[in-house]
């Protein structure tokens, strides 16, 4: 029975090796588009890809029904990170896979109901994003190449430890 | 029924708690430096505070300012919140059925003839009926007197449209392309005027449509704070007769008006 059974657990594996090359063919995981802009996210890449859900859905409560504020969570605050404003030429829409969050919603087969209503981009760049203080500028310019890329690079990693 | 008595009807346990809650933080006080304590700021609200009855918003429309044929409140409802034909949405809804956060009514007395022009939206009722019938929880009041609409948990029953008597209500038929950041509109879902809230949670303490109506140099419409003793509006309205409109249905509206 024992031997069966691994033999069963080694085709298997198989099969889902085999199912699962095509999905990483072009690199692992989806293609998440890089930040427009920031050098440092409100949590790390690990916490906030398995938990955001939970920030946004306490901060709308929080936001609509208490007036609370506060801009970590904000929903239009993440979009001005991760999405170009409707002014740059680039920008994505909520269809395209290239929009930060439905690139990876997309990949997942998870849908995603904020955009029915909350807009998908930034309406204007703003100049300076209060997340980034003059500090993390200036470890940005000793640190190359630039964090987009290094941030890039760690969210590629972490699809590979997956 | 006197006015006293509608207004204790809904200001029972949480008013009180609040209260306990405040009493807490007015002890605290804010320690600006040593030995330097500052208590009570009347509108600095922290972002991360949540907002109390010590507030309750309200606007103040003077008629006889307001100008027969101008629409600037309108128009700068429409630009601010994303609403109207300007936005491109809800090309296919009927003039019944389109977004109508603000309109203009003309009225008209018919033994005196005399006309009045005025602008009619959510009243921000102390008891909203919008509220009372909503099956999910979506219409609420928030503490400082604004109603709002909670689109997460809207389904689009339009129940609240039925029970408005001001009628400020409407539902949104077609999908909505590029809303305003700060003023979400998704089909499906019924929405009316937000008080600016966004504005007032900035700080800023005034609306688009008193804005607009001011830069079209009327100054038909005052917004502010009724509890405030030293506001604008709680001044004038403690000194000249002003009314709601359907007072009789005893909904202590935020909005009054001067002059009807």
């Amino acid at each position: 029975m024992k031997p069966l059974f691994k033999l069963l657990k080694a085709l298997m594996a198989g099969l889902v090796l085999m199912i699962s090359a095509p999905a990483f063919a072009g690199g692992l995981g989806p293609d998440i588009p890089a930040p427009v802009k920031g050098d440092e996210c409100v949590a790390d890449t690990q916490e906030m890809r398995v938990n955001h859900m939970k920030y946004l859905k306490g901060h709308r409560d929080d936001v609509l029904r208490r007036g609370i504020r506060n801009k970590t969570y904000h929903l239009s605050e993440c979009l001005e990170c991760h999405v170009p404003a409707r002014e740059e030429a680039s920008q994505p829409t909520r269809a395209d896979n290239e929009h930060f969050c439905m690139s990876c919603h997309a990949f997942t087969g998870v849908k995603v109901d904020c955009f029915s209503c909350h807009a998908t981009m930034p309406e204007k760049s703003a100049a300076f994003h209060p997340i980034v203080t003059p500090a993390m500028q200036t470890l940005r310019e000793v640190h190359q190449p630039p964090s987009a890329q290094l941030l890039n690079e760690l969210a590629a990693r972490g699809a590979r430890d997956e | 029924m006197s006015d006293a008595s509608l207004n204790n009807t809904s200001k029972t346990d949480l008013g009180r708690r609040e209260f306990i809650g405040n009493g807490a933080k007015l002890a605290a006080g804010v320690s600006l430096a040593p030995g330097v304590m500052l208590y009570g700021v009347a509108h600095a609200r922290p972002a991360d505070q949540a907002v109390t009855d010590d507030v309750r918003w309200g606007m103040l429309i003077d008629t006889n300012k307001c100008a027969k044929g101008c629409d600037a409140c309108v128009t700068g409802c429409q630009q601010e919140n994303g609403w109207g034909p300007q936005s491109g949405n809800e090309t296919k809804s009927n003039e019944y059925q389109a977004a109508q956060w603000i309109r203009k009514v003309d009225l008209r007395n018919t033994s005196t003839g005399s006309v009045h022009s005025l602008p009619m939206l959510c009243q921000h009722c102390e008891h909203p009926p919008c509220v009372d019938v909503c099956p999910t929880g979506a219409s609420m009041k928030r503490a400082d007197g604004i109603v709002l609409v909670d689109k997460h948990i809207c389904i689009g029953c339009r129940y609240c449209m039925m029970a408005c008597p001001y009628k400020a209500r409407s539902f949104i038929h077609e999908p909505i392309v590029n809303p305003r950041t700060h003023a979400p509109r998704g089909m499906g879902t019924v929405e009316s005027c937000t008080l600016c809230v966004h504005k007032l949670d900035a700080g800023e303490g005034t609306t688009a449509c008193a804005e607009a109506c001011n830069s079209a140099g009327h100054q038909a419409i005052l917004v502010g704070d009724l509890k405030d003793p030293n506001s604008e509006i709680a001044k004038k309205v403690a000194s000249v007769a002003t009314t709601q409109v359907r007072a009789d249905l005893g909904l202590n509206t935020g909005v009054r008006y001067r002059g009807i």
